[in-house]
């Protein structure tokens, strides 16, 4: 058997299955009587065992079983689903999350967790079982088999009997695909009729009459042709089972494929351009390669798109355990775990996010002492929100507590110079700029005092360079509010192509609201400065000849704006002119020295030459 | 030479009746244990060829007595008496080494024919 490719199966269900128990587990512990979770935990953690049994990492098996046994005491109410067993529970979790790993590398034999299963029994246990399943393993050869068995209908147990009957099948080999599931086999409504995937290298009909020595077994067929999978006669329980229509990819082809069509679609662009003005045939051939790479783009991005639950059901596990730590009470609701997003910016949200939760448990919410004084219930209320936008997804972080002390932030601030002497109060553009200056932030006495503070320099430095932007709201007393703004896909983006002088830039549409004319009628001035004036809105400009550090120039009595909207901000850019939109893929940055931070990254444009991109959060 | 058991049960009702099942078949009884305790105490003493376990003992139940045999010996060849309606205890025993299980209310012929497929 190629071990390789089950080892890769192996981890690839088996963590998924180790995330839900995590996740089911804290449920488990909001509402202890809930046996839902419990026989969700019973199933993730059973199928884990049997998948490690069949790869022969004993030390796994033993753990998962023992887990088992412990959530199939609760699921029939002989124990409870006491907070400290949740603990012992969790740490069975965590340790078997890295424990498959380590078994995955080969080293099952040194994982010890002596003192989680005694911890799990209440009883020591010093010897290791299903040893005899690793040995069976080894040995196992190629050949597979599909074993139909037929249990007496009328003998008592036919459960028991079934179990019996796979641990023989098991001395024989290697069993998997057992089917009905081992759950069902324990049902009263098992008719005694069940099949299963055998390797092993004894000959079928020597494997049938060793079987039909069990108990009551009435009829064993080994059916060599069909190893599981052909509907065959004695498959046919299994060939029933639903197919599903999709196919487990590695994510790293996807994001090989992805690359790929993101260099065809720049290659398009370019012998668009090329093919410009041509006319006939090859305009056409050309146009008709833009729609076909087009289509072929969407799709892929459509394959890459993940569910952002694999990133936001991490957190209440995370939530729960730091609001322990920290000795306070708090309440997490999870909205929008079926948003599905770019699996790249999955990728970099995770850290940003888990800044933000940690700040709010951190800082933001109160003691349950203090809520109570303050009138608010004791456990505070924490949430997370993914949500879709026309052109970008959302990620909010919620808190219910204290909100950010502005007078500490300011007052600091000031000292720093970092604010104009004149300035009274903040606002929740000038907080955010505040916290996120790298240091400002990371300086302990502040955290301190502002109570709040820590990584924001941190979840800036990760979202900008996607393209992204940051937004707070804080009340004081009432909470904050931080929302992680990110365009749909990162590898490629929808931009503006911006002229300055003989300089192209590329701006993103993520944040870009409109674009207008700056000309005698839509242009004022807002505290002495140019500003634009768009229906009853007076927006302060910029110019990017200014940024991009080009002389002055005699301005023309009409220029084109681009308005950028990050939060309730608008700023207008001013630039000399708008080539039209492309599709660009961002290439990593490293800035060079004196390149102004209003650039994020860069791209090779379609004619071949590399331009910068403008980080609109920067701008605003 | 015949082949040498242990019964353990915690009722005498059914060590008795047991005991009768096996003797008359011409099996021999070389002890009775009431506990989980004593089961894994007289294993060790006795090295019968064969061990019949009740499943819920006082002391010590079947199951933990068949791991704690196991452990001491591998090769130990336990078959469990349960009753109807224990079936996940009969599957996590069986998982535990136990090598088959017979139900109550016993049929001698049932006994006899679990014993003999245990001895092998």
């Amino acid at each position: 058997m190629d071990r390789a490719r089950y080892t890769d199966l192996f981890l690839t269900e088996g963590r998924e299955h180790l995330v839900t128990c995590a996740q089911l587990l804290v449920e488990l512990e909001r509402a202890p009587r809930d046996l839902e979770p419990v026989h969700g935990l019973f199933r993730a953690i059973h199928t884990l065992k049997g998948m490690a049994a069949t790869m022969g990492y004993s030390q796994v098996t033993d753990l998962s079983h023992e887990m088992e046994t412990v959530l199939d005491a609760v699921r029939r109410g002989e124990r409870r689903a006491s907070r400290p067993l949740i603990d012992v529970l969790l740490e069975t979790v965590d340790a078997l999350t890295a424990g498959i790993e380590t078994a995955a590398r080969g080293q099952d034999a040194e994982l010890d967790f002596q003192d989680l299963l005694a911890r799990l029994t209440k009883r020591p246990r010093t010897r290791k079982r299903a040893s005899n399943d690793a040995a069976a393993v080894k040995n196992t050869p190629l050949a597979g088999m599909w074993v139909q068995v037929v249990i007496d209908p009328a003998a008592p147990m036919r459960g028991g009997r079934a179990a019996v009957l796979l641990r023989e099948a098991g001395s024989l080999g290697t069993v998997s695909e057992i089917t009905p599931s081992a759950s069902e086999l324990e049902r009263e409504s098992f008719t005694g009729q069940l099949g299963f995937h055998l390797v092993s290298d004894a000959a079928p009909a020597a494997i049938a009459a060793r079987l039909r020595t069990v108990g009551d077994v009435r009829e064993v067929t080994c059916d060599p042709r069909s190893p599981g999978h052909e509907a065959s006669g004695a498959g046919e329980r299994h060939a029933a089972k639903p197919s599903t229509p999709t196919v487990r990819v590695d994510r790293r082809r996807l994001d090989a494929l992805m690359n790929q069509v993101g260099e065809l679609v720049v290659t398009k662009n370019r012998l668009a351009s090329l093919a410009a003005g041509s006319g006939g045939e090859l305009s056409a051939a050309v146009d008709r390669m833009a729609r076909l790479v087009s289509e072929m783009q969407a799709e892929v991005m459509l394959a890459r798109l993940t569910p952002a639950a694999e990133v936001l059901d991490r957190f209440p596990r995370m939530v729960r355990d730091l609001s322990r730590v920290v000795d306070k009470e708090v309440s997490l609701i999870v909205e929008g775990r079926h948003i599905e997003v770019d699996r790249a910016i999955l990728e970099q949200i995770g850290e940003p996010l888990l800044h933000l939760l940690r700040n709010a448990i951190d800082h933001g919410i109160e003691s349950v002492e203090a809520r109570k004084k303050a009138g608010k219930p004791p456990a505070g209320q924490l949430s997370l929100i993914a949500a879709r936008e026309r052109n970008s997804v959302t990620f909010e972080v919620r808190d219910d507590g204290a909100g950010i002390d502005r007078a500490a932030i300011l007052e600091k601030a000031r000292r720093e110079g970092s604010v104009a002497d004149s300035v009274t109060s903040l606002t929740d553009e000038q907080l955010l700029e505040v916290l996120g200056r790298p240091g400002f932030s990371t300086a302990k006495r502040v955290t301190s005092v502002s109570g709040r503070g820590v990584g924001v320099d941190v979840v800036l430095t990760r979202i900008r360079p996607l393209g992204g932007s940051v937004e707070i709201r804080s009340e004081v007393g009432r909470g904050t509010s931080v929302t992680l703004r990110l365009p749909l896909t990162v590898v490629l983006l929808r931009a503006l192509l911006a002229r300055v002088g003989q300089e192209r830039y590329v701006i993103p549409v993520t944040h870009v609201a409109e674009t207008v004319f700056l000309d005698s009628r839509s242009a004022t001035t807002l505290d002495g400065r140019q500003a634009l004036k768009l229906r009853d809105e007076t927006i302060p400009t910029v110019r990017l000849r200014d940024l991009a550090g080009f002389p002055d120039e005699p301005t023309p009595t009409r220029q084109p704006c681009v308005v950028f909207e990050v939060g309730t901000r608008r700023t207008a850019l001013v630039v000399d002119a708008l080539l039209g939109q492309e599709e660009i893929v961002v290439e990593p940055f490293q800035p060079p020295s004196g390149t102004p931070a209003v650039f994020s990254g860069a791209t090779i444009l379609s004619d071949g030459v590399p331009s910068l991109i403008l980080d609109a959060a920067a701008v605003v | 030479m015949s082949h040498t058991i242990l019964v353990c049960d915690d009722a005498i009702f059914m060590r008795t009746m047991i005991g009768d099942i096996l003797t008359g078949a011409g099996y021999e009884v070389v002890g009775e244990a009431e506990t989980g305790v004593q089961a894994v105490e007289q294993y060790s003493r006795l090295k019968p060829d064969l061990v019949t376990m009740d499943i819920v003992m006082p002391d010590m139940g079947g199951i933990d007595a068949v791991r704690e045999i196991r452990r001491q010996d591998p090769d130990a060849k336990i078959l469990m008496c349960s009753a109807m309606g224990q079936q996940a205890l009969v599957v996590e025993a069986i998982q535990a080494g136990a090598r088959d299980f017979v139900v109550k209310p016993f049929q001698p012929s049932r006994v006899l024919e679990a014993v003999q497929r245990v001895l092998g």
